[in-house]
């Protein structure tokens, strides 16, 4: 006993080490997943706010851009007034209310935080659980997409951005509609990757590549770049394709939060179908 | 001795909000060079501190810089490890009859040979445990080591800076 007590005196400072480095390398690798361990939220609020005045500070600076952002989308969405269009066809435009139903809404919210060059980067924005945020929310900016909700406080939120070794979302050539892949390589922030589209399809340098709407966190036909270069191999039945992203996180300075009013219909009703099949993976 | 806590604790608050609000948002060849100076607030630690008090310190300080940073768990696991090395490479280069009182790791104090080893060995093992830990892969090896000599070398250089703009003959006296 006596020896084990001399043993541990002599070796305290390691024993410190130990058991700091082992909390430490716990808490990275269980929080590596989609969902942050929830106890780190609480303490990213005050965080946050250091954040957002530093970005408010930023913002002030660049009030010039911001305006030209805004004015550019201010014309977007004038001309897409009703009042701009001519009507051909009165039967055609004659909606009955019980029969459409509104799909999505957004939130704007303003970035106070990004990272761009790490292996897994994040946006923190300032809006949270109070202003309406969940997780798992799609994220675009100026009809492009950003990224999807990781985290949610009170007044701020984590989005993981398509810039992140874990993103993958489902997407589609616009012409042809194949579906694919999009993951993120790595390395630049302007470039990704689309897997999974079959070398039958025909794609060109320059092609446009959009949502797909099969994940409930995007509307389909959001742009999310543009085919910059091709690399496919003989021996392999896939296109490997890069893309320009169309979001410049760079610049990114409001961004509008997408809600899919019917996303939990749609996954308990797959879930359910998913209990029928006995098929216990519940992903 | 209450003002050396006072001014540790003002440098390591001062560096943290520097790297997260100044530094982080400078990325020179795209993200390749990632300077992280506020480890030096960890290696301005007086020499007698004890090693327990240091090792609590840099877990201190790691925690609080992944609150603004990244994911949580990687600053901690690399600061612990950075103040577990300290007290070892600081024994390592002490001169032979040990440090006195007036001692502190700067160049002023200890000669601009003595703080580039010092901090260098440190700053690399830092920024080695940090950058593998973030990547978990091997795969990029070449790239990555650049990315650690060239970071660390940054590092090394706007802390060298640092010694000379903030220890001026005047504070060193005190």
């Amino acid at each position: 006993m006596k020896n084990i007590l001399v043993l541990i005196h002599r070796f305290y400072v390691f024993l410190i080490f130990l058991v700091l480095q082992g909390f430490a390398l716990y808490v990275l690798f269980s929080s590596n997943n989609f969902h942050k361990a929830e106890f780190i939220n609480h303490s990213r609020d005050w965080v946050g706010s250091i954040y957002s005045k530093r970005a408010q500070l930023k913002e002030y600076l660049a009030l010039g851009e911001i305006n030209d952002q805004l004015s550019l989308e201010n014309a977007l969405l004038r001309s897409q007034l009703p009042g701009n269009y001519l009507v051909i066809d009165t039967v055609m435009l004659h909606y009955n209310d019980t029969l459409v139903k509104m799909r999505y809404d957004y939130r704007t919210a303003k970035v106070v935080n990004t990272t761009l060059n790490r292996e897994r980067n994040y946006l923190t924005i300032d809006r949270g659980s109070v202003g309406g945020i969940k997780r798992e929310m799609g994220v675009i900016a100026n009809g492009s997409i950003v990224g999807i909700v990781s985290s949610v406080s009170d007044h701020f939120s984590v989005v993981m951005p398509v810039l992140h070794s874990k993103f993958q979302g489902s997407v589609k050539m616009k012409g042809s509609g194949d579906f694919g892949l999009l993951v993120w390589p790595g390395f630049d922030s302007e470039i990704a990757n689309v897997k999974e589209i079959p070398k039958h399809v025909p794609v060109a340098i320059g092609d446009t590549v959009v949502t797909s709407g099969y994940s409930s966190h995007f509307p389909s036909n959001i742009v999310v770049g543009y085919v910059s270069a091709m690399d496919d191999r003989a021996e392999e039945n896939f296109h490997r394709i890069s893309i320009r992203l169309s979001t410049d996180y760079r610049k990114l300075s409001y961004v509008q939060v997408v809600n899919d009013l019917f996303k939990e219909e749609q996954d308990s009703l797959l879930q359910q179908v998913r209990a029928l099949d006995g098929d216990t993976d519940s992903h | 001795m209450a003002i050396q806590i006072l001014i540790n604790i003002f440098r390591i608050a001062f560096l943290i909000l520097l790297q997260s609000l100044v530094v982080n948002r400078m990325q020179p060849v795209d993200g390749l060079i990632l300077p992280w100076i506020y480890i030096f607030g960890i290696l301005m630690l007086p020499f007698n501190t004890p090693r327990w008090l240091v090792l609590f310190i840099g877990f201190a300080v790691g925690w609080i810089m992944d609150l603004f940073t990244g994911p949580p768990g990687l600053h901690t696991s690399a600061c612990v490890f950075l103040a577990f090395l300290l007290p070892i490479v600081q024994k390592l280069f002490s001169p032979r009859e040990g440090y006195d009182v007036s001692m502190k790791p700067t160049v002023q104090k200890m000669g601009l040979a003595w703080y580039l080893t010092f901090a260098g060995i440190l700053t690399f093992a830092h920024h080695t445990w940090l950058f593998f830990l973030e990547v978990l892969r091997f795969s990029d090896f070449f790239y990555q080591l650049l990315h650690i000599i060239l970071s660390s070398a940054a590092t090394l250089f706007l802390m060298t800076i640092g010694q000379y703009l903030i220890f001026t003959s005047k504070s060193s006296e005190q």
